[in-house]
């Protein structure tokens, strides 16, 4: 479980640009949303998905499904865990 | 104010506009459902030419994009006796994607030519309000004396590009797509081309009465669920017309979950509940850059008629707003109609259109006339790959290329993270008009911006199409779809200072300073803004690239 959590910090701080925020500073209980966390948006949801299409194998067709998966860098590992294809 | 001379739409529902009404008026509709069409995995329903449709529409020498822009062009045209080897005829291109991998200026010139058209061509790159800016612009340049006719064309051919960007951000609905109603899922794309010629004001013709753009300043992606922007633009446009002399609003109606709500929001609480909608993406689908265009065209049609066109694909009202919409057309003696498009970057535009004496003329003597204020240039910012300058004064930095506006960034700005998603051309933009800011302070009361460049987002155009080359590594980004449309860069501008002002990005075939000082003075003389951001912002790679921003504001002569 801790490897896939730090691939998925190194895969989402690349997919979503976040230049600013070391791998070391990515705390994996953060919200990703909100301005408690470190502020993704929509835009930032829908990358996520094809993230997960990418390198997981794993297809979410309806957006309003991603709400409860990616709340933090914990939850999505967690489901990735549970559902990955590859 | 300018007269509509003669119209032309050219789609799957007929090459000419009275082919298209009597179809829609039947009843009958273009969209089909596609599976695997163009290697794009994920089916998608759309309205598209046939194949006998796009042999007989084939131009050699032309690409499709370009022969169905022609065939409107020189269609509209065989009902208008007009000279267009004359200075005084403008051309107006209105396409989101135009030709894929190609400048879009370049297929205007050849649009131009292939009519015989010898003036340089504007391109309006507005995403989904693209049509209908294109209508307010020619409105004001002919309103201010530059010209005497406007030819605008509305074009848009589908491909993979479009239907995988729009797919990626799940705004795609894989079956006949239902605007304001309680089952919509999504949109379907469309293509088309249509045209308008414009002319001076005639008493018996159909006029373009006045329009207004605003931005929401909110999401670029999402529309603002209070509508503010749409709400801005109607107020605007509608100004003091009599509203018992509208016979529909024609809304945007995508059929998305998003933009159908807000635009109920925005009709209640502009007082048009009452008036009857029409949507009439379910004959066409969005055909995007030809959506203002085309549905202008259509809705002339009906009122003329003295009816609304019923909305295809609507069955159970699905939003908040109250609104008035019918499964069937109805009858209506309205002489007048609003058309309402909103779009990524946050644009919204709405169009009043009017017919004949019996509608109130001279409002329009309400706004400030192009004689009456002076557009005055107050700082400027210029950016090329080596050096950056505020006034004439060098900044100090050390790195080139794209890294040079990172360096700005992080000494100069800071604080706005989404700075590293922006593409190449949207840094350049942001990086200036955050330098242009600062040294300014407060611009002005909801400025406009306005700009302008050669290669629209081809830099981006080329990262997104890598995105979906492979057909095994198949995996449309979002985030780079998005800025893929150069007026994102006006999106990230007014979202960031919160401008609802207008927003408005040409593509023109040189950087021609006389051309955009006219866009800028008409619109900031007719569009009712005191203060602009506006210049040249062009980057075909990470290290070629020019950006000249400068602030304006106007001072009454």
């Amino acid at each position: 479980m801790e490897q896939l959590i730090n691939d998925l910090k190194l895969q989402i701080k690349e997919a979503l640009n976040l230049e600013e925020l070391t791998v070391e500073d990515f705390d994996e209980n953060a919200p990703l949303f909100g301005e408690d966390g470190i502020g993704l948006d929509s835009i930032d949801i829908l990358e996520l998905i094809v993230l997960l299409e990418k390198q997981y194998g794993i297809r979410l067709s309806n957006p309003k499904e991603g709400k409860a998966i990616f709340q933090s860098v914990k939850t999505i590992a967690e489901y990735v865990q549970a559902n990955r294809k590859k | 104010m300018i007269s509509i001379l003669s119209t032309n739409i050219t789609s799957p529902l007929g090459f000419t506009t009275e082919q298209n009404y009597r179809t829609v008026r039947s009843g009958v509709f273009a969209l089909r459902r596609y599976e695997g069409l163009w290697g794009v995995p994920e089916p998608f329903t759309a309205s598209l030419f046939s194949e006998e449709q796009r042999a007989a529409l084939a131009t050699p020498g032309y690409t499709f994009f370009e022969a169905i822009a022609i065939h409107s062009v020189r269609e509209a045209l065989s009902r208008v006796a007009l000279d267009l080897a004359s200075p005084r005829v403008i051309f107006i291109l209105s396409t989101t994607k135009g030709n894929i991998g190609q400048s879009p200026t370049l297929a205007a010139q050849r649009i131009a030519e292939a009519v015989g058209i010898t003036t340089k061509p504007i391109v309006v790159c507005n995403a989904c309000v693209s049509g209908l800016s294109a209508q307010l612009l020619a409105d004001r340049l002919l309103s201010a004396g530059l010209y005497d006719y406007a030819i605008v064309i509305g074009a848009e051919e589908q491909s993979a590009f479009i239907v995988s960007g729009f797919q990626s951000l799940k705004a795609v609905s894989d079956n006949p797509c239902r605007p304001f109603d309680i089952e919509r899922i999504g949109l379907n794309p469309g293509e088309a081309a249509a045209t308008i010629i414009f002319g001076p004001p005639a008493s018996s013709s159909w006029t373009f009465v006045g329009g207004a753009a605003q931005n929401d300043a909110y999401h670029n992606i999402s529309p603002s669920p209070r509508a503010d922007g749409c709400i801005l633009a109607i107020l605007a446009a509608i100004h003091d017309w009599d509203m018992s002399l509208l016979a529909t609003v024609c809304v945007h109606g995508t059929a998305t979950l998003y933009n159908d709500q807000m635009e109920s929001i925005a009709i209640q609480r502009t007082g048009l509940s009452d008036i009857p909608l029409s949507a009439l993406k379910g004959y066409y689908g969005h055909t995007m850059g030809a959506a203002g265009v085309l549905e202008t065209i259509l809705t002339m049609c009906a009122t003329d008629e003295g009816i609304v066109l019923s909305p295809k694909g609507f069955t159970e009202l699905g939003v908040s707003g109250k609104v008035r919409i019918s499964s069937g057309s109805c009858p209506n003696r309205g002489t007048s109609f609003l058309k309402l498009l909103s779009g990524f970057g946050g644009c919204n535009v709405a169009g009043l259109y009017a017919k004949d004496s019996r509608a109130p003329f001279g409002r329009s003597d309400c706004r400030p006339s192009i004689a009456n204020c002076q557009v005055i240039k107050t700082h400027t910012v210029s950016i090329t790959p080596q050096w950056a300058t505020i006034d004439g004064q060098k900044l100090p930095v050390m790195e080139t290329g794209k890294e040079l506006l990172t360096e700005i960034y992080r000494k100069q700005i800071g604080n706005y993270p989404k700075f590293y998603k922006m593409d190449i051309l949207t840094r350049l933009a942001f990086v200036a008009s955050e330098l242009l800011i600062k040294v300014v302070g407060e611009i002005g009361e909801e400025p406009a911006i306005i700009l302008f460049n050669h290669s629209s987002s081809l830099a981006q155009d080329r990262k997104f199409l890598k995105n979906i080359s492979n057909a095994d590594n198949f995996f449309p980004s979002p985030s780079v779809f998005v800025y893929t449309l150069p007026n994102i860069t006006t999106g990230e501008i007014a979202i960031r200072h919160h401008y609802q002002g207008e927003t408005s990005f040409y593509i023109l075939p040189e950087k021609d300073e006389i051309l955009m000082q006219q866009i800028l003075e008409a619109t900031l003389n007719q569009g009712g803004a005191c203060a602009a951001i506006s210049g040249w912002v062009d980057a075909e790679t990470d290290t070629s690239f020019e950006c000249e921003l400068s602030t304006y504001v106007t001072s009454k002569l």
